[in-house]
């Protein structure tokens, strides 16, 4: 478990102060994988570093498993090597004068959980042979690839069963099609060895596909707290909005209940208590969350237009579909037959509609 | 059969050569490995030449093993080369003790003032290694030595407190002045070390103390032991401190003894002898210089720069703040304060004194005002034209050595970059000693003995493998796409050589021909061997003085050389740091 309060961090750089975290609040539960998303530069590694003990905060207080580890209020801070922690770095960090083996057993051997001899090489083969990386114990660490780099990394974060797992962009680092391979696999790793992650990164799609829950931030603030399913289809804001996934916005006015005005015509859509009638908005729909018809049917809201544009992509198909001079972007499944040029309804659920202020 | 498939390949490498065309660029670059082999190789080859004739150089004669016969079966041999052993290795040492510490005090820790110690460890490189060695030699004299004078005043001693004429004295000064020139090899290894490596031992629980000892003294090992072979193959071949400590007392090393030997104080120079002498030194630094090359490339191996901008958290000193600063405090103090006080203090006396009422009412710039009575204006010149032309001619060759090793697809860069990189190997007093010979005894094709012409050619071999390093570094961070995106639009190579790269190197260039510039100025050894009335630059002069006893106004000359240096480090920290930052962020 790890509980972090108020937490507020400042950097001195050429151009003064900075202030890298503006009172970070967060709780992430026993065995949870919990994701901090964002930009560079929005204080997610910060955080994660404050947790490690690697940054020192000016304020607030961080708790793992139940024990303060770093709070300036009260002059707390335990350093880096008495926290009970494993991490991963973006670049592996893995030490090259030591061999694969002697890479895993280090902390092992030197560090805070030190155990019998007899236990070390047993422990180190079950680390690695989680990570599949049986049989390599003696290749020395500079004849590894990428991918492999980054297992031992894996192996030698939790060789000591930490209670907590950090991790720092670690596949950032790796080709595509290898990234998404990890992915699946850090997965089952950390459910398998039952640890509390925290995961750090600016991948949307990894942070949906490997997050419990997901913690999008923004310069230095967090913008939102939830489950994949959660900040995917109710972003919190019109930055989580932009952030996560692909939206089309288009800009209206609030005209009545459940009703807005906007370039593409007059939308039902839910639109917030907070919105007076009158007040402007920015209305947002996922691509994959508008249907296109050849011809309008009965029931639904239908709007008019033509396809500008259109990009096979295989699997799916990327339109733009011009309505009254506004331009949407719609997916569908690669095989849809609609050609550039031609005429036809664009048709939304109004409950698909997101509103913003 | 062998000699015709020799022919034979021979024959093939040629047709390759001609099939594929006579392409500029290769014919270029074989015409810049001609003349850079031939520049580089002329000095080894005349040591080499010396070596196996006796006589005046010139003189023809059949080669012969005389003397080598003569001077190996001698045993004071033995002794010289056990000598420079124990000076090499002591100097080795005591750089070390210096250079490790204040490597890591400035890398990672919270030290105050780490500007100020930089330029000033800058500083320390300009200051001539004469110049602090005749400092020290002022203090720590048992004759005229200040201390020992104080000494003897202070508690009556009729023998001296300390001596600087013996090995260790050597050793110790030549050790001190060692330890700038490491801290900037050590320090750029130790930048591009990952801080995650030290931070990752940190989070599986490792103390800091174990993970100095288990993690970074061993990243750090290969880089700590390259240094140690390039400063004992350097210090096997210095001059400056074992002719002016070691000579008065009789401790003569290889570099010594290979100077005596072609300009004795009396009787004939014998150059056969110093060929003998200069073999073993050519040798042990071609073999230093293939270990040491080992070691960077493991180094290499162990280095690994992250794209993140992370700079790694400096380790807080907290209480040992003040003794870390003492400690570079007492390094800095050997090294610039103790000898420029020194010197400043003798130049304004008639004679070396110590500081008492009558020496303070007897300061004058006296000796400043009748320095040019002495030198004339001609090594003020001589120096002033070894500062422009000596990094013109070694940077000029180096930007093209560096153009066709980094860009070009000539199948013999690799070979062009090791031949730039040789004189690294060679000792300077060789390679002053190798042109001398040659200057003397094909005066028709090289007649430039006792001009100025052959300190240049000196200097500029010397420091070639210096400027090919740099401007390989600089090159290789010019993208080549810039120079293919140059010829897509049409423009030819030698027009995209001088439109698009040089403009963009410019800047790092002109950085390291300062720096040449300086080096050049605080050169002695080789322009003392290859000394004449005619090309003395100021370095000579100060060395003159010195045989001469002119103590106050070695003293008086040696503040203005130390204050010229000053002016130069001071303006290429205000002026020119714009200039760098542009060519670093190519």
């Amino acid at each position: 478990m790890i509980r972090i309060k108020g937490l507020h961090k400042f950097y001195r750089t050429r151009h003064g102060l900075v202030e890298a975290l503006r009172g970070i609040d967060l709780e992430v539960e026993e065995r949870e994988f919990f994701v901090l998303l964002g930009a560079s530069g929005c204080g997610k590694t910060t955080t994660l570093r404050c947790v490690a003990g690697l940054e020192k905060p000016d304020a607030g207080e961080i708790e793992i498993s139940g024990k303060v580890v770093s709070s300036p209020g009260k002059g707390l801070n335990i350093p880096t090597e008495k926290r009970d922690i494993g991490m991963v770095f973006q670049s592996y960090a893995i030490w090259p004068h030591m061999s694969v083996f002697q890479n895993v057993a280090f902390p092992l051997i030197k560090g805070r959980k030190q155990v019998p001899k007899h236990l070390v090489s047993e422990k180190v083969s079950r680390a690695l042979s989680l990570v599949k990386l049986d049989g390599l114990e003696e290749r020395p660490a500079t004849d590894l690839s990428g991918g492999q780099q980054q297992r031992v990394a894996m192996a030698r974060a939790v060789v000591t069963e930490p209670k907590i797992l950090l991790m720092d962009e670690p596949l950032s680092n790796l080709d595509a099609r290898l990234r998404e391979e990890m992915r699946l696999e850090l997965k089952k790793i950390t459910r398998s060895v039952g640890v509390t992650t925290l995961y750090v990164t600016h991948d949307q799609a990894e942070a949906l596909s490997l997050g419990d829950r997901v913690c999008v931030m923004h310069e230095g603030e967090i913008v939102q707290i939830g489950t994949p399913q959660d900040v995917y289809a109710r972003p919190a804001n019109l930055f989580a909005a932009q952030f996560v996934g692909e939206m089309n916005f288009i800009r209206g006015k609030v005209t009545g209940p459940g009703q807005v005005d906007s370039p593409l015509g007059r939308l039902r859509c839910p639109v917030p208590p907070a919105c007076q009638t009158g007040s402007e908005v920015t209305l947002a729909i996922r691509p994959e969350h508008l249907i296109l018809l050849h011809h309008p049917s009965q029931g639904s809201e239908a709007l008019e237009g033509k396809i500008a544009s259109k990009n096979y992509l295989g699997d799916t198909s990327l339109f733009e579909v011009e309505v009254n001079g506004t331009a949407l972007s719609v997916k569908l499944p690669g095989d849809s037959d609609f050609a550039v040029g031609q005429q036809i309804v664009v048709v939304v659920a109004p409950d698909r509609w997101r509103v913003y202020l | 059969m062998q000699p015709m498939a020799a022919q034979g390949r021979t024959m093939g490498v040629l047709d390759r050569l001609l099939r594929s065309g006579p392409d500029g660029s290769t014919i270029f670059a074989g015409g810049l490995l001609i003349f850079l082999a031939v520049i580089v190789g002329a000095p080894a080859a005349m040591v080499a030449l010396m070596s196996l004739r006796t006589g005046f150089p010139g003189e023809g004669g059949a080669l012969t093993l005389v003397n080598f016969i003569r001077v190996y079966t001698d045993l004071s041999t033995y002794n010289v080369l056990l000598n420079t052993l124990l000076f090499a290795t002591g100097t080795v040492v005591v750089a070390l003790i210096f250079t490790v510490p204040l490597v890591w005090l400035l890398m990672r820790t919270d030290l105050p003032f780490k500007r100020t110690i930089y330029v000033l460890l800058t500083l320390g490189i300009l200051i001539p290694v004469f110049l602090r060695t005749i400092a020290w030699i002022l203090l720590l004299s048992p004759r005229i030595g200040l201390v020992n004078q104080w000494a003897s005043q202070i508690f009556g001693l009729d023998h001296p407190l300390v001596s600087l004429y013996n090995l260790p004295g050597m050793a110790f000064i030549q050790g001190v002045s060692f330890v700038p020139g490491a801290f900037f090899m050590l320090a750029a290894a130790y930048r591009t070390m990952d801080p995650a490596l030290e931070e990752a031992a940190y989070t599986a629980g490792v103390s800091k103390l174990r993970t100095f000892f288990w993690i970074n003294i061993p990243i750090t090992l290969p880089a700590i032991a390259a240094v140690m072979v390039y400063l004992f193959m350097t210090a096997i071949a210095v001059f400056e401190v074992p002719a002016i400590i070691g000579l008065p007392a009789r401790i003569l090393v290889l570099s010594s003894l290979i100077y005596t030997s072609t300009n004795p104080p009396t009787g004939l120079p014998e150059y056969g002898v110093a060929g003998a002498y200069g073999g073993v030194m050519l040798l042990a630094g071609l073999v230093l210089a293939y270990f040491y090359v080992h070691l960077v490339r493991q180094g290499k191996k162990y280095t690994v720069i992250t794209g993140r901008g992370y700079r790694p958290r400096e380790i807080a000193l907290g209480r040992w703040k003040w003794p870390a600063m003492a400690f570079v405090m007492l390094y800095l103090s050997m090294e610039v304060f103790i000898p420029f006080l020194v010197l400043l203090w003798t130049s304004l006396l008639p004679y070396l004194q110590l500081p008492s009422a009558a020496a303070l009412s007897s300061i004058s710039l006296k000796n400043y005002r009748t320095i040019p009575d002495y030198t004339g204006a001609l090594p003020f010149i001589n120096t002033a034209i070894l500062m422009v032309a000596v990094p013109f001619c070694a940077m000029l060759l180096s930007v093209l050595v560096s153009w066709v090793v980094i860009r070009s697809q000539v199948s013999f860069r690799g070979i062009l970059d090791t031949v730039a990189f040789l004189p690294h190997a060679m000792p300077s007093i060789l390679l002053a000693v190798g042109l001398g010979y040659l200057g003397l005894a094909y005066r028709n094709i090289f007649p430039f003995y006792g001009t100025i012409i052959i300190i240049i050619i000196a200097h500029t071999i010397n420091w070639i493998a210096y400027g090919t390093r740099t401007t390989n570094s600089v090159m290789i961070q010019v993208h080549r796409e810039l120079e293919e995106a140059g010829k897509v639009a049409g423009v030819s190579t030698p027009r995209v050589f001088l439109r698009i790269v040089l403009p963009l190197v410019a800047a790092g260039v002109f950085n390291s021909g300062i720096w040449i510039s300086m080096l050049s100025y605080r050169e002695v050894t080789m322009a003392l061997t290859l000394y004449s009335r005619k090309n003395t630059v100021i370095s000579t002069v100060v060395w003159q003085f010195w045989g001469s006893g002119w103590v106050p106004e070695v003293s008086a000359l040696g503040v203005i050389l130390v204050i010229f240096a000053v002016i130069v480090v001071g303006a290429l920290r205000i002026g020119f740091s714009r200039v760098g930052e542009v060519g670093s962020s190519v």
